[in-house]
């Protein structure tokens, strides 16, 4: 294993510090694994608190800012945070208006999400959650609800951050995000395993002349593998597996040709050359775009499309408003 | 006889974090093959937070202060799914062994394990048969609740107890997960031994050895 770390066991910690020194414009400490815009509580605002496993930035802390989310919980490499720094962001952002819990959909984020939800409401604080599973290949559509949430909560949150901006009530931000959601789809492929530091080795053996479709941003086996074959190829398989979920012929979507870490901009410049391609000749018509490392599994190759169907509502909501966040700025 | 006391009770949670701290790579294998491949980084996080927690405690402790220091480290330190499973766990085995000055009776044990079973399926909401740590812990309850109404040693009946638990997570292999992450697998995930199952054989038989005062 070749990292730049000292101790495994202090990645997490040592990483902390370096990104809130880093980022000491935009956020605070709010507690020993959670961090909240350094203006929050801001007055009206619904508190929009995300987070989960370390090893995808920038998800979800890298969102912490103008125009996305307010806080964030730390978890460990890939693993979900406890309820602790959860309570202690949701407090920090809490201006009476409520907040949202936004994050994607595992077993351990939704175990310690939901009780730090019910101690803040005990404490009379307004939480609701919004729970995403973007990820068409993890479960068949009929069981949509135990579906991952990986890529496609950069595009949701650009929705949810932007509603929050506008001071709606707790209510229309809950309603606006979940209707993102369940209007995005994403697919991914991975080339290469990741090694999580503390564990040393790599997670799983991929061989050199395959591919996993559908592999997960924690290294969960995908759907099928495959041999290395021109990309083109594989993204046409990926785009009908997203349009066959999901009717986005003639609609406009917001789009996101995720990299996960590993994979150098120039092959995502590739995809997104196909996916623009195979978009045309379905009349999809892409009002928002971004190219890049968004949400990434450590230094795992490979990359994952997601589409968010857009209506009036969202469209306007992503063209309006500004992002300066922590790790990802949008004018 | 042993007279599993307070600082007993401690001093076996500081072998049972260090057991897994040795199962470490191991565990992330059985992981890896179905899941993240971290259990054993979780478990590691966990109860090396465990053992810190354990060596802090006055030597006059109560059995159940000592459980409840575990919760309390799992709570602050895990996450994940793991570390409220075993929150919960650690928590039920303290309010099981509440008022007690010892727990040198093998009852004693069969409810604290019991109680422990019982509070990580309410959290984790898992059943029987579906592939979690649940299918290496309620055949190891019921092992050591028949063990209370015959008698023997407390030690003899905690390493009985370990073995039944490790042979009840190799046994995993034949089941289909229906919980956590390799759950979305299906068939693919049988052949492959649990990992939680197997870390919790880890942990009771390191609470087997703490009791018994075995180096290994």
């Amino acid at each position: 294993m070749k990292k730049l770390i000292n101790d495994p066991f202090d990645v997490v910690e040592e990483m902390v510090e370096g990104f809130l020194a880093a980022n000491d414009q935009i956020i605070k400490r709010v507690g020993k694994r959670s961090i909240a815009r350094a203006n929050s509580p801001i007055a009206g605002k619904v508190g929009i608190v995300v987070g989960g496993g370390s090893g995808h930035l920038p998800a979800f802390a890298g969102y912490v800012g103008k125009g996305m989310a307010d806080g964030a919980a730390f978890g460990n490499i890939f693993a979900s945070p406890p309820a602790k720094p959860v309570i202690e962001a949701t407090l920090a952002v809490d201006s009476g208006a409520g907040v949202m819990y936004t994050y994607g959909n595992y077993q351990g984020d939704c175990i310690n999400f939901d009780k730090a939800q019910d101690k803040c409401r005990e404490m009379g604080i307004k939480v609701e959650t919004v729970v995403l599973n973007d990820d068409v290949l993890s479960a068949p559509k009929a069981q949509a609800h135990k579906r991952r949430g990986i890529g496609g909560l950069f595009l949701v949150w650009h929705v949810a951050g932007a509603k929050a901006e506008q001071l709606a009530s707790l209510d229309e931000v809950v309603a606006v995000t979940a209707k993102a959601n369940a209007n995005t789809r994403t697919v991914g492929v991975g080339l290469t395993s990741c090694t999580v530091p503390a564990n040393g080795a790599p997670t799983f053996f991929l061989p050199d002349n395959e591919i996993e479709i559908g592999l997960g941003i924690h290294g969960e086996p995908g759907m099928k593998r495959v041999k290395v074959r021109p990309i083109d190829s594989i993204i046409d398989e990926l785009m009908d597996a997203i349009l066959a979920d999901l009717d986005y012929k003639g609609t406009d979507v917001a789009l996101l040709v995720n990299g996960l870490g590993g994979t150098p901009a120039e092959e995502l410049y590739v995809v997104y050359r196909r996916v623009k391609q195979i978009c045309e000749a379905n009349k999809i018509k892409i009002k928002f775009k971004h190219v890049g490392n968004q949400v990434t599994a450590l230094e795992m190759q490979g990359t994952s499309v997601s589409l968010l169907r857009l209506d009036t509502e969202m469209h306007d909501l992503i063209k309006n408003t500004t992002v300066d966040t922590c790790m990802y700025k949008k004018v | 006889m042993v007279n599993v006391d307070g600082a007993l009770v401690a001093k076996s949670l500081i072998l049972v974090a260090k057991k897994v701290e040795q199962n470490k790579d191991h565990l992330c294998e059985l992981d890896g093959e179905v899941g993240d491949g971290d259990h054993g980084v979780s478990m590691t996080i966990g109860m090396r937070a465990v053992s810190r927690a354990a060596k802090d405690l006055p030597a006059d402790c109560t059995p159940s202060e000592a459980l409840q220091s575990a919760a309390d480290a799992y709570a602050d330190e895990v996450g994940a799914t793991i570390g409220p499973l075993y929150e919960a766990a650690f928590a039920a085995a303290a309010q099981a062994a509440n008022g007690k000055k010892n727990l040198n009776e093998i009852a004693d044990w069969a409810s604290i394990y019991q109680a422990m079973a019982d509070a990580i399926q309410q959290v984790g909401k898992a059943q029987l048969g579906d592939k979690t740590l649940l299918d290496a812990f309620f055949p190891a309850v019921e092992h050591i609740k028949g063990l209370a109404k015959k008698g023997g040693t407390l030690e003899a009946a905690l390493l009985s107890t370990a073995e039944r638990a490790l042979k009840a997570a190799k046994d995993t292999r034949n089941l289909v997960p229906q919980k956590g992450r390799a759950s979305r697998l299906g068939d693919r995930a049988k052949g492959y031994q649990d990992a939680g199952a197997t870390s919790l054989a880890v942990v009771l038989k390191g609470f087997a050895d703490g009791v018994s005062k075995r180096k290994s």
